[in-house]
């Protein structure tokens, strides 16, 4: 299911194009949207399998892009999840 | 009148873009010829004006606001934000057409449609990946209409058919003399962000080809609703294909090229509906 909040802040990230603070601290970022302390901790610990099923492949691959990720090292990553069917 | 002079299509892939410099020589010659076969025939129809189709990729829209079409009503159009190809882009301004995209949203409501409308949008890649590489000039005027092709659930591929006709039906009864071209903009074949990214789907995209070469309406739905959901995210594009093929009633497709291109992950194709 999609989690709004998280796709939110992804949505703001990839506007704003802050990537420089994200980087240093994505404390203050989390802070700002009411998402869930499991999302939260996805979030910390780049846990794709986790933050995949819930926000749009589009903008994980925004967001991953934010984070620092290559399309090699998220490609490799992406592939080692399995996501339920896209419908 | 206005005249439907044709329609065209080609993929967006904004590798092309953010990778130009580093493609392989042979995907760039095939990318350059694609769009450059394409401005020729574009060229020679000399139009007025642009309706173009494509998603928007989370620039525009999001999910507190996610219409299924917008048509962009303002006399001027924001050109792409991204910076990997606003550099690149080459025209000042993106001039939209406000008579007839009011005509055009017109026809929408009066034929059952409800689209959403804007008069300040910002095109991006997926409308200025096309424009810059078709390079035309002078750009004609351009009305965007946003499709929803990235986030479930989309627009029916049978309301896209019907779509497509009710954009004819604005171009045909418009009162003004203006030469019209469709452009639709997306797919063939991709993945992004999925675990399959990068897949680029052959079969499907040959299939599509053929499908659009046969025009036969039922069932290009059936095997596009069974295939989709099997092909990749960003194949849901080829929604901005079958809307071009519609507004021509489905008749004259003719494949310009079409090249799996791996570096920019999508199966990259072009073609053209000819008038009869």
């Amino acid at each position: 299911m999609t989690d709004y909040w998280l796709s939110k802040m992804m949505f703001d990230l990839q506007k704003s194009g802050d990537v420089s603070s994200w980087r240093a601290d994505r404390e203050p970022f989390l802070e700002q949207y009411p998402i869930s302390e499991e999302m939260k901790q996805a979030v910390r610990d780049d846990n794709l399998a986790a933050i995949a099923p819930h926000v749009n492949a589009y903008l994980l691959r925004f967001y991953c892009g934010i984070c620092g990720m290559g399309d090699k090292e998220f490609t490799e990553r992406l592939r080692k999840i399995n996501t339920p069917e896209r419908h | 009148m206005a005249q439907l002079v044709g329609a065209f299509a080609s993929s967006h892939a904004p590798l092309i873009a953010r990778d130009w410099d580093i493609l392989p020589p042979e995907a760039k010659q095939k990318i350059s010829s694609g769009f450059s076969e394409m401005r020729s025939r574009i060229k020679e129809l000399c139009p007025d004006l642009l309706i173009m189709l494509a998603p928007d990729h989370w620039v525009n829209f999001f999910l507190d606001n996610l219409p299924a079409f917008c048509i962009g009503l303002g006399p001027e159009h924001g050109g792409p934000p991204e910076p990997f190809l606003s550099p690149k882009f080459q025209y000042k301004k993106i001039e939209g057409h406000p008579e007839f995209s009011r005509h055009l949203a017109d026809t929408a409501f009066e034929s059952g449609f409800d689209p959403s409308l804007s008069y300040n949008v910002n095109l991006d890649h997926g409308f200025c990946i096309p424009l810059w590489k078709l390079g035309l000039d002078p750009l004609p005027t351009v009305i965007p209409i946003f499709v929803n092709e990235l986030e479930q659930p989309m627009p029916s591929i049978k309301r896209c058919f019907d779509w497509g006709r009710m954009i004819r039906s604005a171009i045909v009864n418009y009162p003004e003399d203006l030469k019209v071209a469709v452009i639709g903009s997306g797919g063939l074949s991709h993945s992004i962000g999925e675990p399959t990214m990068g897949k680029i789907d052959e079969r499907f995209d040959q299939d599509c080809i053929a499908l659009f070469s046969k025009a036969n309406e039922p069932e290009i739905i059936e095997k596009l609703v069974k295939n989709l959901p099997t092909v990749g995210n960003g194949s849901e594009e080829i929604r901005s294909w079958i809307i071009a093929h519609a507004a021509m009633n489905g008749e004259g497709f003719k494949l310009i090229d079409y090249a799996p291109i791996s570096e920019v992950y999508v199966g990259c194709g072009w073609a053209e509906w000819k008038v009869a």
